[in-house]
Formats: structure tokens, C-alpha cells, sequence
């Protein structure tokens, strides 16, 4: 059976200043996105993200983003990520940048990525917490990181 | 896992920029970082001066993303030159790891790739290339072990600068073929550094093949790091190591094991 594959963009928007990550919203994430592939690639790359591009998930806590895009043209969309510098959400600009953690056909195959890599932060953050407050901090914040990945699926 | 490098991060004054730069590369995932010091080579004999020691930076270098390991700083030299005449190897070189030349012109380029001890020769990323790159420098500087290096943080923050960087890469991707080169960041700003796996995707828009692109942001780093240790050692075989320990202990060698018979017996 011929189905339409897809693939997608496990991202993380890294903020200096951790307070920004507030205020994003996907609307915000689809245009910078949009606005990115089309200054990098021009009309045909907004052509082609016209047809298939979405902005699945995103976690205003962590700054994680699930973008959706055509198996044949990921490749495109992904070479102008690098060129985001900035979003633009609810009149302010918000400096940051895209990183992309993993590129994956389906969202439970991101959301498995996902898990390991919260399970790794928590191991390399909790040798930094100084007391047992900060340590439940830190476990609940990540327990979080995790409840919302699960959503995704359902 | 390869081992990602970030060989260009330009180094200041301010502390904590340094500090909050390097902690963003360990998250981003690069276990080596090099913090560039940038000297304009004047006709006149000039000081070069000490690189800052790195272990003040940091009590703990934070962990690389991925890995076990603290993230490994060192210090790079980079020395932008127009006449042949002004470079002159000085004694300050040692206290450098890497050392690269950025050639103003088709004379210095050439003597770059084919004579001068270097490691990185930069490409423009904010000008139009002023010559054009032939194939015999080129295929000798690959063939000694020199890389070329092209830097994408003007690409991120202008689109004329990033005109000129695809432009100039691509013209030196035409004439060496994809090896040999590294890309690095350039980065001023913690914001203004990218992920590796994302840069290895930027390769491919400068006219790598996928193979080259990953290579470009891992192995050969590494290769171009090995090349500046090797400044440090005889003929890139042995290398000395000031143990504190007793007088009678021997030098830390990086001889083959059928060498180290005959060096054990001298």
C-alpha cells in the first residue's frame, strides 16, 4: 500500500535567558520556520513546505518542537534551521536557536528518543544540585518533561 | 559516536561570555572546543603574546551532552597575513595547540599551503575571495596535511555574508573535492553556535557529499588537532611529558612497539 511517509524533527529551542521559553507559541515557531526556508532556499523552498510542513508539539516548559515535513524534502527544511536567529511571538523578539536532537518516521519513535534524553539530562544535572529541594526540583521538572512526551502519543 | 569538534570560538576578554559559550558547545555536544586569538601580522617584529591558561576558566569544565567526559578548551592562534614576508615563526607558537593563517592573497595562500608550518587555513566568510583557488596549492596542502576551514556564524547573522561564505565554499569545494575541510562556528555569542548534526547538514549546502559533511565536523578535527601536537613533538614520534615522578621513570613515548625495544636499550 503506497502511504505518505513523513518524517520528523525532534527540535530543542535553546534561550539564554530561560524565562523566554514563556512565550513561545507554534504559530510563532511556524513562521519563523517558514521564514527561514524561504530566505535559505527561496520560492521553491516555501512551495515545498506549503505542502506538508506542521508544528506537531511544542513544550513551552522545556523549549522541545516536533516539526512534521515530507520524507522527500526533510533534508531542506532541516539545512535551513541553522539560519533561525530569532522568534517572534506575541510582539517580542526573542533571540534563540534550533537544535536538532533527532530526526525520526513517526512520533513514537521521537517520543522513545525523547525519554532517553531526559533520562540523560537528569543524570547530568543532578550531580550539580546542591540540596535536597534543588534534587526534587530537578526530578519533577524531568517527571514532567516525561508526562508531557506521553501526551503526545495520545 | 564520533567526537564532535567546534575548532573557532572567538576568544575575548569577557569571562563570562567564554564561560557561558563553552558551557552551550558541552550541551550542544562537542567534546573539544578551540578559543581563537586573532593577530593581524604587522611588518614590524610584534609580541604575539601568551594565550590566557585555560584551567582558569573553569573549576569544573562542564560535561559533554552524551558523554562522560568534561569538555577539552584549547587555545588557537590565528594569523591574518598579506605578505609572505611577515610570517615568521616565533617562539610564542608554542603555547598555541592549533595555529592557522588566514591568506589575504594568492602568494600567501600559496605559500601557506605549501610551505608554512600551519595547521587551518581559513577561507573568507565576509568577502568576496579576492583569488581564485588552483589546483596545485591545493592538492599540496591536502597532501601535507593542512585544512581548510570555513566558519558559518557570518552566514547566520547577515544574507550577504552568507552569499559569500556558500559562494566561497563552493568554489573551494570544486577544487578539492570535498576533502580536507572543517567547519567551524566563529561564534561571539552563545547563540550563535549550531548543533553538529546540524552543521554536518549545513555541508551539504556548501557542496559536501553526506560522508564529507559529518567527516568535516568530526574526524577531521581530529585529524587537524593530531597535526598541531605534533609541532610539540620529534618528527611526530616522540613526545616528552614532565611527570612528577622519580628521575628514573622514562618519557612518555609514542614509539611503535618495535621501535621501543631498540629506544628501551639506548
Amino acid at each position: 500500500m503506497v502511504r505518505f511517509k513523513s518524517r520528523y524533527l525532534l527540535c530543542e529551542v535553546c534561550v539564554s535567558n530561560p524565562s523566554d521559553l514563556r512565550l513561545l507559541d507554534e504559530r510563532a515557531v511556524f513562521f519563523a520556520v517558514k521564514a527561514a526556508v524561504s530566505r535559505a532556499h527561496g520560492d521553491y523552498g516555501t512551495a515545498l513546505i506549503g505542502m506538508c510542513f506542521s508544528v506537531k508539539y511544542l513544550n513551552a516548559h522545556t523549549g522541545v518542537v516536533f516539526l512534521r515535513c515530507r520524507k522527500s524534502h526533510y533534508r531542506m527544511l532541516w539545512s535551513a534551521l541553522p539560519f533561525i536567529s530569532s522568534l517572534e511571538s506575541r510582539g517580542q523578539r526573542v533571540p534563540c536557536f534550533f537544535n536538532c536532537l533527532h530526526v525520526g518516521g513517526t512520533i513514537r519513535t521521537c517520543q522513545k528518543f525523547l525519554i532517553r534524553y531526559n533520562t540523560q539530562q537528569l543524570h547530568r544535572l543532578l550531580p550539580r544540585c546542591r540540596s535536597d529541594s534543588e534534587l526534587v526540583g530537578y526530578v519533577g521538572f524531568h517527571r514532567a518533561k516525561l508526562h508531557c512526551c506521553r501526551f503526545v502519543v495520545q | 559516536m564520533a567526537a564532535f569538534a567546534d575548532l573557532c570560538i572567538s576568544g575575548t576578554n569577557d569571562k563570562k561570555r567564554l564561560q557561558s559559550i563553552i558551557e552551550t558547545a558541552a550541551h550542544l555536544g562537542y567534546s573539544t572546543v578551540a578559543i581563537n586569538h586573532l593577530v593581524e601580522v604587522q611588518p614590524k617584529k610584534q609580541e604575539i603574546g601568551k594565550p590566557k591558561c585555560v584551567s582558569e576558566l573553569f573549576d569544573h569544565f562542564p560535561i559533554v551532552q552524551g558523554r562522560s567526559r568534561p569538555i577539552r578548551v584549547l587555545n588557537r592562534l590565528t594569523l591574518v597575513v598579506s605578505d609572505t614576508s611577515h610570517f615568521r615563526q616565533t617562539a610564542d607558537f608554542k603555547f598555541y595547540d592549533i595555529i592557522a593563517i588566514y591568506p589575504k592573497t594568492e602568494k600567501v595562500f600559496h605559500a601557506a599551503c605549501m610551505s608554512c608550518d600551519v595547521d587551518i587555513i581559513c577561507i573568507a566568510a565576509t568577502e568576496k575571495q579576492p583569488f581564485h583557488f588552483k589546483r596545485p596549492p591545493v592538492f599540496g596542502a591536502i597532501e601535507r596535511g593542512v585544512f581548510f576551514e570555513i566558519s558559518y556564524a557570518a552566514a547566520i547573522k547577515d544574507s550577504t555574508m552568507r552569499r559569500y561564505t556558500i559562494s566561497n565554499a563552493i568554489s573551494l569545494m570544486e577544487t578539492c573535492k570535498g576533502k580536507n575541510v572543517i567547519v567551524s562556528s566563529g561564534a561571539e555569542k552563545p547563540l550563535e553556535l549550531r548543533g553538529p548534526y546540524d552543521i554536518a547538514n549545513l555541508g551539504l549546502l556548501f557542496g559536501l557529499s553526506e560522508g564529507d559533511a559529518k567527516a568535516a565536523v568530526s574526524a577531521n578535527c581530529r585529524a587537524a588537532l593530531l597535526h598541531g601536537e605534533t609541532r610539540k613533538t620529534a618528527l611526530g614520534i616522540i613526545r616528552t611529558v614532565k611527570k612528577s615522578q622519580p628521575a628514573d621513570e622514562r618519557e612518555d613515548k609514542e614509539a611503535p612497539p618495535s621501535k621501543k625495544a631498540k629506544l628501551d636499550a639506548m
